[in-house]
């Protein structure tokens, strides 16, 4: 994967004139835009997606290091002091282990996603126990007829890649290599094909990523890193609207908002304005700022490719904007260069808040 | 609050704390109780009143849950000990510097009006190699015999720093191959003059460490470095050992024990001195922590005292092995401080900073120790390591011989007529074990390391040494007082 978003690199690179934004001022009041490191992340690095608990605290994991280092799990202060960490266990090394910490439940646990094992867990950050809740399956390919199925053209593991409760405290989860999301039920139990969908399909391997529910229209919001036929079009990524029904069935999907090539949309979040705060993960290094009908409204840098936002590190592979105040915790891959100065989470100012995490009484797990 | 004060206060300080001076708290007793029975049942209960247990018990204190620290010694402030010069003014006998990146104990000394003032250092500084003097500036002596040797060496420190994982130094990939030999061995392999280099090193791991290059293994010391820094700043081996833009930049005016002292005023009779802990059992949904003074029942406790001298308690159940061979590995180095105070900083007429390196004798690691007005002036001679080994077991005045010469080698022999000598021997402190800070040779942190912070059924530890970055430092100490303050206050 690293490989592709390379050379998608390069020839942007080609492209494009190298252009910088100046830096925001830093002092009492941020100015929008305002960015700065809020933490490296140790070793093995590579963090995947920021979550803001409701304790207050900030949680991330480490994802695709590149190492057959077991992943591991960082808690820090709303300040940005490393607080503590957990190294996640049973993890199949062999194959690119791999953590998100991908929400919480009503009891406070952390709510994981390990790659490697296509797994559901939690963190009880009380006792510090890992338990599995799920695994999610790998499905056959929809021409096989055998159901239940994932309609894409070419067989893919399950990734479990992001998590948002839903009505009713169900636990909804993208899957990065299957073009399905899963439904988890309240009080945990076996995964289910809740959403499936061609719209989901990946182009070499750059799937579903974001989900997060928003009560206010029953519908989730859903990113896709590539969409269609590589040697049709571009790769270009998509962010969806999918209503969930009162009966709790998946309405029509509908495209809100087209990515530009590359840009690979990954984790996003949603300010009280109901503007949309989209990381593009890929090599164009920018943030997207959507209106809530999926209109283009700003980018930040303005320019792609280098980055700049104005602190001692670029963004480079960002892969989230989760809201913590009035700012976005942005997590720092570096999937191109693997540049471990890189690996850190990135506090910007968007100056409003968030709408906050959906967190039904009944989401909770086994 | 579950304490009862009726039972607390009969050292006699229960009124007008808020107005005592300085000098007042710095004495034996402070905002604490010495005597009289303690309360039957907190919700946590805090072992140690140095610094990381005070602010781990402000913490848990603010939360509005009640708390006690106990205390073994009759003052607060562990491994700081403010010394009042007799011609008046405060150095430090314990911890006294702070620089960049310790963001923690600079705010904590902030929120309670403690301020700093930079470390003398206008002028040169003087290295003494075979006999003979020179003059130089920074941090590293420009011997043309090392100096290539030590910067590549550092410059290799500080890669493999870069790569450390501050909270799991045992899951590097080369935590093994780098736990398995001493820092000595990895200068041997890495430089020239390797005898030299290590000469020159042990003026850093001496007073860092209270150690030699061969007593530390390579992955403790690449960690410690890697810690000598924040969530924002790599660690390096310049932030960890420059004076200017490093750990020694500055200290606290009225001396750093006066953090301390101001937190536990905070407390009051939530800090019981003399009450050294006998006994922690943990059983029936409880601990019980019997102390001098009683035994207290808690929902939680955080033990916040240097490694070794928690095996002086008796556990029921016993400690878990890992713990226990930890503790028993973590050794503390060996460190004096010794203080040379003379009517005036003589040195800085001379045009030089009071600072010193050499490469024998007593006074291997040299400081301008003076207050901050600069009134009287003071030289600090670290003796740490195999130097400490050396010149611990002399005479008091045999010691003090060796010191002024070596004081006088670099400035002259005013030097040798002090107004005042004190020294400060770590090691003979009970309740600390030696300084400044617990030390790992090789094998330890890889088989055991990860035990560092697993808390143990109801107990949680703090101390500087449980610290992510600046372990061993003062704002280790508050990192880790915070840390285990939250944990504690999530289980409750």
């Amino acid at each position: 994967m690293k490989r592709l978003i390379a050379g998608l690199s390069a020839v942007l690179l080609g492209l494009t004139l190298v252009l910088t934004v100046p830096g925001a001022a830093a002092s009492g009041t941020r100015d929008k835009w305002d960015t700065r490191v809020f933490s490296k992340v140790p070793y093995p690095g590579t963090p995947a997606y920021v979550f803001v608990h409701t304790n207050g605290r900030v949680y991330a994991g480490t994802y695709d290091t590149g190492t057959k280092t077991p992943s591991r799990v960082f808690e820090w202060t709303s300040g940005g002091t490393l607080l503590r960490s957990w190294t996640v266990p049973g993890q199949d090394l062999a194959h690119s282990p791999a953590i998100q910490v991908a929400n919480q439940d009503a009891r406070g646990r952390l709510v994981l996603l390990e790659k490697s094992t296509s797994a559901v867990l939690t963190l009880d950050l009380k006792t510090g126990r890992f338990k599995r809740q799920a695994t999610l399956p790998d499905l056959p390919l929809c021409s096989t007829k055998v159901a239940p199925c994932s309609p894409n053209s070419s067989a893919a593991k399950a990734i479990p890649n992001y998590a948002s409760w839903g009505p009713g405290g169900a636990l909804y989860v993208t899957d990065y290599g299957q073009a399905v999301i899963w439904r988890i039920p309240a009080t945990g139990g076996t995964p289910k094909v809740w959403f499936a969908s061609k719209a989901l399909d990946n182009v070499l391997g750059f799937g579903t990523t974001g989900i997060v529910y928003q009560p206010s229209s029953k519908s989730f919001l859903i990113t896709q890193q590539t969409v269609g036929n590589l040697l049709a079009n571009a790769p270009s990524g998509r962010l969806y609207a999918l209503p969930i029904s009162t009966s709790g069935k998946p309405g029509t999907l509908k495209t809100l908002w087209t990515s530009r090539p590359t840009e690979l949309p990954d984790g996003f979040g949603i300010g009280r304005s109901g503007k949309i705060y989209v990381a593009g993960v890929g090599p164009l290094n920018q943030l997207v700022v959507l209106s809530p009908t999926g209109k283009e409204l700003e980018r930040f840098p303005k320019f792609p490719l280098l980055g700049d936002n104005g602190s001692s590190v670029p963004f480079d592979g960002a892969s989230n904007a989760t809201f913590l105040g009035t700012r976005v915790l942005v997590a720092n891959q570096s999937p191109i260069l693997g540049d471990r100065a890189h690996h850190v989470i990135l506090d910007v100012e968007v100056g409003e808040r968030g709408i906050p995490n959906y967190l039904p009484s009944s989401s909770i797990l086994r | 609050m579950t304490l009862d004060r009726r039972t607390l206060l009969k050292g006699g300080l229960a009124t007008g704390l808020g107005a005592l001076g300085t000098s007042l708290l710095e004495g034996p007793v402070t905002a604490a109780t010495l005597q009289g029975s303690l309360p039957k049942k907190v919700d946590v209960v805090v072992v140690g009143g140095g610094l990381s247990g005070l602010v781990a018990a402000q913490r848990v204190a603010r939360s509005g849950r009640s708390v006690l620290v106990v205390e073994a010694r009759k003052r607060v402030g562990g491994r700081l000990l403010n010394h009042h010069l007799d011609a008046g003014g405060v150095i430090e006998a314990g911890g006294a510097f702070v620089g960049p990146t310790q963001d923690h104990i600079l705010a904590l000394a902030n929120e309670l009006r403690v301020a700093t003032f930079p470390e003398y250092i206008d002028g040169k500084n003087v290295y003494i190699s075979k006999g003979r003097r020179s003059l130089y500036t920074g941090t590293v002596p420009p011997d043309p015999f090392i100096l290539i040797d030590a910067a590549l060496l550092l410059s290799k420190l500080n890669g493999y720093a870069a790569e450390m994982p501050v909270d799991a130094p045992w899951s590097h990939p080369k935590a093994a191959q780098w736990d398995a030999m001493t820092l000595s061995e990895f200068i041997h392999r890495n430089t020239l003059n390797s005898a030299a280099v290590e000469n020159l090193i042990k003026a850093w791991t001496q007073p860092g460490f209270g150690a030699d290059p061969s007593q530390l293994s390579l992955l403790f010391v690449i960690h410690y470095i890697a810690c000598s820094g924040n969530e924002r700043t790599p660690g390096t081996f310049e932030l960890n050992s420059n004076t200017k833009g490093g750990a020694q930049e500055s200290r606290f005016v009225g001396g750093s024990q006066l953090i301390p002292l101001r937190l536990a005023q905070k407390l009051g009779d939530r800090v019981a001195l003399a009450a050294a802990v006998t006994r922690i059992e943990q059983r029936d949904g409880a601990a019980f922590v019997r102390t001098s003074r009683g035994t207290v029942r808690a929902r939680r406790v955080i033990v916040a005292m240097p490694p070794p001298t928690v095996l002086g308690i008796d556990w029921y159940p016993q400690l878990p092995s890992r713990r226990s061979t930890l503790l028993k590995k973590w050794e503390m180095g060996d460190l004096m401080k010794c203080d040379a105070v003379y009517s005036t900083p003589f040195w800085r007429e001379d045009g030089l900073s009071g600072s010193g390196v050499a490469d024998a004798g007593a006074t291997r690691t040299v400081f301008d120790n003076s207050p901050p007005d600069g009134k009287v002036g003071v030289l600090l001679a670290f003796v740490g390591g195999s130097v400490h080994r050396q010149y611990a077991p002399q005479s008091l005045t045999a010691r003090r011989t060796a010191v002024l010469e070596g004081f006088a080698q670099m400035f002259g022999p005013k030097a040798l007529k002090p107004i005042e000598y004190t020294e400060k021997d770590w090691t003979k402190e009970r309740w600390t074990g030696g300084g400044p800070t617990p030390i790992m040779g090789p094998g330890t942190m890889t088989t055991f390391g990860s035990a560092v912070r697993t808390r143990f059924k109801r107990v949680h530890w703090a101390g500087t040494e449980t610290s992510t970055y600046w372990n061993g430092y003062m704002d280790g100490a508050v990192r880790a007082g915070k840390r285990a303050a939250t944990e504690v206050l999530e289980a409750l």
